[in-house]
């Protein structure tokens, strides 16, 4: 017996160790080397200039900068702006292909569609929607009678056209999670209320928010890490603009390193942000665990 | 007048038709037991009843006025389910709170009406509790509290206990019998145990593939089924059946016969195909020389303490017996038997009705 356990465990590393180096090379290096470059002077442009240990100071100056501290709350108000309204849409759409009509199951199917497309496909696609005189959406304005908007030129409107393309991809997850909550749910208490005569608001926000609630928070947690990363549709809409209107964090990061050629400093705002990310995650799994001991 | 009235009322899912043309009248204090083997129709007339199903045909009437077409909630009646139907994140007592939601009391009046209920069913302690932290039988009366704080004119049980063992069976069992004594609320139950409904119900509805066999109070079900089916289900052990034909003035089967007894003369014919009926309590151990004894190979005895159960084989028929424990004999015996003539029912063999009446 002890041989085998102790052969078994040998086995479990040979069977472990692909993955572990395609972690090491894809995942652990890179940030390994990220951290290292953090500290340094690493500048691309000057490719002869030693790249010096500066300790702190490429921290200092992001965390110091006006442009980071924008960008991270551009990220945060995109972060609010695509989360409340695909909680609010994904729950309403949910509690709609749940119900027992005819079509629903296709409803459901059709709806997913927009989160299985690449979210640069998805760029491109809201490019031609949104694209200034051009666009499909200004010509159905124009032909409603409604004055073009400038969705993705004017400093007012980027912000908004980036969240309505990733409120389109996403919101589809929402509803899907939320869909298969509401599923699970066992119809009897909805006929116990029924017989007692509680109000269909009353069972909605008495009965079924409640029990939704986890897979509520589950889902926000999952978008709110995802949010923070959102790039791809960023970067073919607007890159970042006009001026810095779209400018979130990971752009930020894109252009210190490769626009600027800064490396060092585009390391340590990838470090803060990792950070930040590490903190969304701790929560999202403490807020899982506090489920499971309720 | 009448609590409940089922006129012809049928059901239809599409084109299969499930319940065909029930007929029953319910008084007002009245428990009323719907019995049948699973898959009869039982829980769909009682959710005709509840309004959680649409009534496909006839008419249903509650407290005298028809309800076809009424919501649920304007029914009057409060339902206990099978599988409880609890809200699972709400404590016992705004389990309760919520069932009085509708009915917009003040706050001292609900108070009042969960710490009445509670003290009932015993269920001041659990008040706090969500349903996970309770046990199957204290779910099952937090179920029965929610429907009672409402004070309804008909309680609709479904099988509420068919998720608790024996022995809670028994008690709880109790409990809603001597609750329904106290409050002498009209109450519908459904059940597929024949012991609920026999010690329960002031009148069984014996059900079968949709139609209503028998109607009857539980002693009436038990002494004159009307049916072979009702004489089958009801009692334990089952009433023992023997195929027979009337050949002049006598009742004769395969390696058994037997007079025909005289209050059946005149309700056969010679020649009718009959099936002779007789519980296992009223098969009697006789000596071999007494009129009207047969020999009975006894094949296996199941010893219950007071009792015995003897399986016999009479010629090609199987019969059980039911014999004080001190007359079992061992298997593979020979005994002699005779029929407590004053007990056997008659049915119709093809029909499978009753010849008594
Ligand atoms: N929603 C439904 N659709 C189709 N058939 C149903 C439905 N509900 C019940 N039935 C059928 O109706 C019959 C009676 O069911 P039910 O009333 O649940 O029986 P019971 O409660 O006596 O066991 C069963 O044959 C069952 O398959
Ligand atoms: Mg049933």
């Amino acid at each position: 017996m002890a041989y085998i356990r102790k052969r078994n465990k040998r086995i479990f590393l040979i069977f472990l160790l692909p993955a572990m180096l395609v972690l090491f090379l894809t995942t652990i290096y890179p940030m390994l080397y990220a951290g290292y470059l953090s500290f340094r002077s690493y500048d691309l442009a000057k490719l002869f200039v030693p790249r010096v240990f500066v300790g702190w100071s490429n921290y200092g100056e992001i965390l110091g900068s006006s442009e980071f501290l924008h960008a991270l709350v551009t990220t945060f108000k995109l972060m609010a702006m695509t989360l409340s309204v695909q909680l609010v849409l994904g729950v309403g759409i949910a509690l709609i292909v749940t119900q027992k009509l005819p079509g629903m199951p296709l409803a459901r199917t059709l709806l997913m569609i927009p989160m299985m497309i690449s979210p640069v496909i998805v760029g491109l696609v809201w490019l031609f929607l949104y694209f200034p005189e051009l666009g499909y959406l200004n010509y159905f304005l124009s032909f409603l009678g409604f004055d073009s908007i400038p969705w993705i030129t004017s400093t007012d409107w980027a912000l908004w056209a980036i969240a309505i393309a990733d409120i389109w991809q996403w919101t589809p997850f929402v509803m899907m999670g939320t869909a298969a909550a509401l599923q699970s749910l066992s119809p009897e208490p909805y006929e116990a209320a029924m017989i007692d005569g509680n109000s269909r608001w009353d069972v909605f926000t008495r009965v079924t928010l409640p029990q939704l609630k986890p897979v509520l928070v589950s889902l926000m947690f999952l978008r709110a890490i995802d949010a923070f990363k959102i790039y791809d549709i960023i970067f073919v809409l607007t890159k970042g603009g006009p001026g810095d209107s779209t400018e979130v964090l990971s752009m930020f990061i894109y252009r210190q390193s490769f626009t600027f050629w800064r490396m060092g400093v585009g390391a340590a705002a990838s470090f803060v942000s990792l950070v930040i990310i590490v903190v969304l995650i701790t929560l999202f799994f403490k807020s899982l665990n506090r489920d499971q001991v309720s | 007048m009448s609590a409940i009235t089922l006129k012809n009322v049928i059901k239809k899912y599409g084109a299969v038709q499930v319940v065909h043309g029930v007929d029953l009248d319910i008084d007002e204090g009245e428990f009323v037991v719907l019995l049948g083997p699973s898959g009869c129709g039982k829980t769909t007339t009682l959710r005709m009843v509840a309004g959680l199903e649409d009534v496909s045909g006839g008419e249903l009437s509650i407290g005298g006025q028809v309800v076809n077409n009424v919501a649920p909630k304007d029914r009057g009646v409060a339902m206990v389910f099978q599988n409880y139907a609890l809200y699972p994140h709400m404590t016992v007592k705004k389990n309760m709170e919520f069932a009085l939601r509708p009915l917009k009391l003040d706050k001292a009046e609900v108070d009042k009406r969960i710490n009445d209920t509670a003290a009932i069913l015993g269920l001041g302690e659990l008040l706090e509790r969500r349903p996970v932290q309770l046990s199957g039988g204290q779910r099952q009366r937090v179920a029965m509290g929610r429907a009672m704080v409402r004070t309804p004119d008909v309680f609709l049980f479904d099988e509420p206990l068919s998720n608790l063992d024996a022995k809670l069976r028994t008690q709880v069992r109790w409990e809603i019998g001597k609750l329904h004594q106290r409050l002498g609320t009209t109450v519908l139950y459904v059940t597929h145990d024949q012991v609920e409904a026999m010690t329960l119900a002031d009148k069984v509805v014996i059900m079968r593939d949709g139609y209503v066999e028998q109607v009857g109070t539980p002693e009436e079900v038990y002494t004159a089924p009307q049916s072979t089916f009702v004489a089958t289900f009801i009692g334990s052990p089952s009433m023992n059946m023997i195929e027979a034909k009337v050949v002049a003035e006598r009742l004769e089967a395969n390696g058994f016969s037997m007079p025909l007894p005289d209050r059946f003369q005149g309700k056969v014919t010679e020649g009718q195909a009959v099936t002779i009926g007789v519980r296992p309590i009223e098969i009697k151990r006789v000596a071999a020389s007494s009129t009207g004894a047969m020999q009975a190979n006894v094949e296996v005895t199941e010893y219950l303490g007071n009792e015995a159960l003897l399986d016999l084989r009479v010629g090609p028929h199987e019969l059980v017996a039911e014999v004080p424990a001190d007359q079992r004999v061992e298997p593979g015996k020979v005994i002699h038997i005779a029929l407590n003539e004053g007990a056997i029912h008659l049915f119709d063999t093809v029909s499978g009705r009753t010849l008594s009446e």
